[in-house]
């Protein structure tokens, strides 16, 4: 067979498509699109309500007065200052993602930079609790809780070390397989 | 741009190029053809405000739809389990009525193929021109020329081997 010949066995599927819509079907998609949000959206902002929150909690329990444990302050300080950094990296990523042209080599380098955003994302998470959990322990020792805060943070490192492994793993595979394709679609092998 | 608008535009885009949808699905997975085809619609309609007119509604489709389509054959775990309830009600329905032999040979060894393969053999089935193929896909129009070469002499070698045996 020649290669017109699959040409014309090809077009003549346009006057027979291969499938039918099911409109109701179709109709329950297009209702639940809005809603649809970006797994990164929702990390970003789950990150950011988070610190936030902590960091708001962390000041109403403890009004400023004197005699006040100051490692409080500087804990619920920390977490602020990592919404402030998640903010302006969310910020970071909007204004990149408009670098990329909408070819199929653009939309790949933009997934593999969004991998990579979210891996640094995990990775922030992962090592915050090294400095707050400094923080915590000062604090703790200070109250004289030691045993108790330790116990706190040992349970809450664990968690969040477990947590970001998995994502970090399946967003390092994701950016590999996207990195090979790349290279497919630039080589041609 | 309103949601209703958004929406009306994707309704009549899906009227006039859902054959266009159709054939990326079938060339992308041989199974999971509802979630695909719920997946690029979704992108299509996410990319709506996007769109410039700068490229034909055709091309800036074939773009997304085949975007979506590589990307998703490359995810770890294509949906969760709350996404999985839209396929219980079967988005597409197969058109028994279409039954040329050598469309599903041809569907078959497109599937073959590695995903960005699969995409320049679509859009030469198509009929794109070398720039607009090289415009699409982000390479040089002589990459796309290296390619269109290697895959067409591999279909008509395959097709000889079908012509004769069958297979």
């Amino acid at each position: 067979m020649e290669f017109d010949e699959m040409k014309k066995i090809w077009d003549a599927q346009n006057s027979q498509p291969f499938y039918e819509i099911d409109e109701k079907a179709l109709r329950n998609i297009q209702l639940k699109m809005n809603t649809v949000l970006r797994a990164t959206s929702v990390s970003e902002w789950l990150l950011i309500l988070i610190n936030l929150g902590a960091g708001i909690i962390l000041l109403g329990l403890h009004p400023f007065k004197s005699g006040a444990n100051i490692f409080l302050y500087l804990e619920a300080a920390w977490m602020f200052g990592i919404v402030v950094y998640l903010l302006v990296c969310r910020d970071r990523r909007i204004k990149a993602s408009r670098r990329f042209d909408r070819s199929i080599h653009g939309d790949l380098d933009h997934w593999i930079s969004l991998a990579g955003y979210q891996m640094r994302i995990s990775q922030i998470v992962r090592w915050n609790f090294l400095p707050l959990g400094a923080i915590m322990i000062l604090s703790g020792w200070e109250a004289g809780k030691l045993a108790r805060v330790g116990i706190v943070i040992l349970v809450s490192f664990s968690v969040a070390f477990y947590v970001t492994s998995k994502g970090y793993q399946v967003n390092k595979r994701r950016k590999r397989k996207l990195q090979v394709l790349k290279e497919k679609l630039d080589t041609g092998i | 741009m309103t949601e209703k608008e958004q929406l009306d535009i994707l309704e009549g885009w899906l009227k006039l190029h859902k054959g266009l949808i159709f054939k990326v699905v079938r060339a992308y997975t041989v199974t999971d053809h509802d979630d695909l085809f719920q997946e690029i619609i979704i992108q299509v309609w996410h990319s709506i405000p996007a769109f410039r007119r700068e490229a034909s509604v055709t091309t800036w489709l074939y773009r997304i739809a085949l975007n979506t389509a590589i990307k998703w054959t490359k995810k770890e775990k294509k949906y969760s389990g709350a996404e999985t309830l839209d396929n219980v009600q079967h988005l597409l329905q197969e058109n028994r009525a279409q039954t040329d032999e050598r469309l599903s040979w041809l569907y078959g060894e497109i599937y073959k193929l590695d995903e960005i393969e699969r995409s320049v053999t679509l859009l030469l089935l198509e009929g794109f021109s070398y720039k607009d193929m090289s415009a699409i896909l982000g390479i040089s129009e002589s990459n796309v020329g290296v390619r269109i070469n290697r895959i067409k002499k591999q279909l008509i070698a395959k097709s000889k081997n079908y012509d004769s045996h069958g297979i």
